[in-house]
């Protein structure tokens, strides 16, 4: 410590108190609004100038289209970046601790490295990788290291020894009925699961912050229709009304996250108002009312962030619950079955279970791991973000 | 604000929630365009006939030219007096087709319900009482497994393991068997596995951690000094008071997965229960009964819901009716 410059309390950045206005923007609401204004541009070309089936990108001449959910997808990635991963970088104090504390829940560590590798696959799979073949010829394809009887497969890319045919590197995970290799449709359905994870993460984040920190300040009869309204949200059976929807008005991806974030508040806005309510009483609070601050920016300044640490938890335990609904939707096949997803597969693979059981099992375990590391890593940032919980638990 | 009071407060609660629940199902659908009604049409313009008149007859046959709050209040009227309609694809009333499913479903919902109940909270309240051994890492292992594994999925497995290749249990769900026989039981075994492991690692959780809690208090220093059996010490003074807290996530977590996941079993292993009819339902594009099992599931939520409040209530004395 005596090395280093500590943080010291006693200097006063009145750069920073002298530009609080309301109108001032930080270098990451700057950054927002500059990486943001070129994918709506964008969004807005593709949606008032191009055709229904033209790709976004032909001008450049790639062949490549963007649709609502993905404008949607890269708007909250940015958001991401701008918000959680700068800020984290412009405080490698607190990083640092909580990376320290982080690292000591292994299976948590390994959590992030597999959700890493899901992230950067869903990003860059789909923009390296073409997209999956239908070819009969090679229908039912082993994965490597593995073998079938040679009559299964139409016809063996690998060698056939002894009446069976083994897998090869160009199939690393075999192929489906249709010839489509499933690594690569595993690699797409990444691409899926990240999009439903930040979409309804941020639409969740967006609703129950707001909701819960607007209720707790209202109080009164006003916190009180908001918070039965809340009850209501929570006892909707989300399942079936997306199902009616879904029988009345039909609906891809997009209806699916909307409806489902739409519903899935209202536990995120109930911890908010409590904590909030919890924030608001503590001494900074206080003295920052004392010296003159206004409701909105101690709200914004204070409450916010936080609550919004403590809430990244509970988001991270949802995230897997929207997964598993929207596998479990494509594999009744009531989901949108142009969506490559890790359910689409498992439901294709299901009817030749007995002889090619790799089509099944790759995205199911894929699927598997995928939820059981969002609720380790939820489980170790609970550790991480809150000190107080582990305080108890010793 | 006595018992009697909160109880009839959360009563009526319960029955504006459902109230609710049901308009907004009503405005969903009569947003919709009524597959009838283009049907008709379709039909007539095939048919040569004027397809204007035809969608204004079944219109008027179906009754909906009237004023939206009239049909508003029919429909109200027919939900809560239980005149659920006539379902096409099963040809008898809706009520009888969910009865006849409900049967089936409460075949296996019901063990597994009570094993749930039974197995969770002990297994948790165990592992607490052995934290960090391995018997502790296990448990936490198993919980943790049937939490992330999606439950179709591992009954595709099971049914792959048992019924294809080792031919323990038959494929397909046989409704032939009386209710209470080993066959019956042999095939229900699996679904009600899938079901248990899905549900139980959130209970165990919860009990773990409570217990926890409660483990090194003083009352437990004293139930120790005065010599009580250990068994007994777990059972009256760890076990009761875990309990409170975890009644208020576990009916919650029970009717989550009764309505999502029960459908998923039913589909997977043939059986012909509530989920499978809502999705045959769906599928036949059969409206009264997609409507008629929505509002059961609904109405099974509310109850739920209000059984889970009224329960937490009696079971802690601590808590006082002002507050909620």
């Amino acid at each position: 410590m005596a090395t280093k410059k500590s943080e010291e309390f006693d200097q006063v950045d009145w750069n920073e108190i002298s530009r609080s206005g309301r109108f001032d923007l930080s270098i990451n609401s700057i950054g927002m609004l500059v990486t943001t204004l070129p994918l709506v541009l964008l969004a807005v070309y593709d949606w008032q100038f191009l055709g229904e089936r033209t790709p976004t990108f032909q001008f450049v001449g790639v062949d490549r289209g963007l649709e609502s959910v993905d404008f949607f997808f890269i708007f909250t990635l940015l958001l991401a970046f701008w918000f959680l991963v700068l800020p984290l970088y412009q405080n490698p104090r607190m990083t640092r601790y909580y990376w320290k504390e982080f690292k000591q829940n292994r299976p948590a560590v390994v959590s992030l490295v597999w959700l890493g590798v899901v992230f950067v696959g869903g990003i860059v799979g789909p923009i390296v990788m073409d997209p999956p073949q239908q070819e009969l010829l090679i229908a039912y394809q082993p994965p490597v290291f593995t073998s079938v009887v040679d009559t299964t497969p139409a016809t063996c890319v690998g060698e056939v020894m002894n009446g069976r045919c083994y897998g090869t590197w160009e199939h690393p995970l075999g192929t489906t009925n249709a010839g489509k290799d499933v690594f690569t449709m595993i690699v797409y359905g990444m691409t899926i699961s990240m999009q439903i994870a930040f979409i309804t993460t941020t639409i969740v984040a967006t609703i129950g912050i707001s909701f819960g920190t607007l209720s707790a300040y209202a109080g009164g009869w006003v916190d009180e229709i908001m918070m039965r309204f809340v009850d209501i949200i929570l006892s909707f059976p989300t399942f079936l009304m997306f199902l009616l929807i879904l029988y009345i008005y039909g609906g891809g991806l997009g209806m699916f996250i909307v409806v489902f974030s739409l519903f899935a508040w209202g536990g995120t806005a109930r911890y908010v108002r409590s904590k909030s309510l919890s924030i608001s009483e503590e001494e900074f609070i206080k003295s920052s009312r004392i010296s003159g601050a206004s409701t909105y920016h101690v709200i914004r300044g204070h409450v916010v962030p936080n609550v919004a640490s403590s809430i990244i938890t509970q988001l991270t335990l949802l995230i897997p619950g929207f997964l598993l609904f929207e596998a479990q939707l494509a594999f009744l096949g009531i989901g949108d079955s142009t969506v490559p997803s890790w359910g689409q597969l498992i439901s294709a693979g299901r009817s030749d279970l007995s002889f090619a059981p790799w089509i099944v099992l790759a995205p199911g375990i894929v699927l598997f791991l995928t939820i059981l590391a969002f609720n380790f890593l939820g489980d170790a940032l609970l550790d991480a973000l809150n000190p107080e919980a582990e305080a108890e638990n010793t | 604000m006595g018992f009697g009071r909160y109880v009839t407060a959360r009563v009526l609660w319960a029955g504006v929630v459902s109230l609710v629940i049901t308009t907004i199902t009503f405005l969903l659908l009569s947003a919709a365009p009524n597959p009838d009604v283009q049907q008709a049409a379709t039909q007539a313009a095939l048919q040569g006939g004027n397809p204007a008149e035809a969608t204004e007859r079944v219109r008027e046959l179906r009754g909906l030219d009237q004023p939206l709050y009239v049909r508003y209040f029919d429909f109200i009227r027919g939900v809560y007096t239980l005149d659920w309609g006539w379902s096409e694809s099963r040809s008898q009333p809706v009520l009888e087709a969910v009865g006849s499913a409900l049967y089936y479903t409460a075949q296996y919902s019901i063990p597994w319900t009570i094993l749930t109940i039974i197995l969770g909270p002990l297994v948790g309240v165990y592992s607490a009482a052995n934290m960090y051994s391995w018997k502790d890492h296990a448990a936490t292992g198993f919980a943790f497994f049937g939490y992330a594994i999606p439950n179709f999925f591992f009954g595709i497995i099971l049914l792959l393991v048992f019924g294809v290749w080792l031919q323990f249990i038959p494929v397909t769900y046989n409704t032939d068997v009386a209710v209470f026989s080993v066959e019956n039981a042999v095939q229900l075994t699996i679904p009600v596995f899938v079901l248990v492991t899905g549900s139980i690692g959130a209970v165990m959780r919860v009990s773990r951690n409570e217990s926890a809690e409660f483990q090194n208090a003083d009352f437990m220093k004293t139930a120790k000094a005065k010599g009580v059996s250990p068994l007994r010490a777990y059972a009256y003074h760890v076990m009761r008071p875990t309990l409170v807290p975890l009644s208020t996530t576990l009916v919650g977590q029970l009717l989550a997965l009764f309505l999502g996941s029960s459908l998923l079993v039913e589909v997977v292993f043939a059986i012909p229960g509530l989920g499978r009819l809502t999705y045959k339902a769906l599928i036949a594009q059969d409206t009264n009964l997609v409507l008629g099992t929505t509002l059961f599931f609904t109405f099974v939520a509310v109850v739920g819901n209000l059984l889970e409040d009224i329960v937490f209530t009696v079971l802690d004395p601590r808590i006082s009716y002002d507050d909620r």
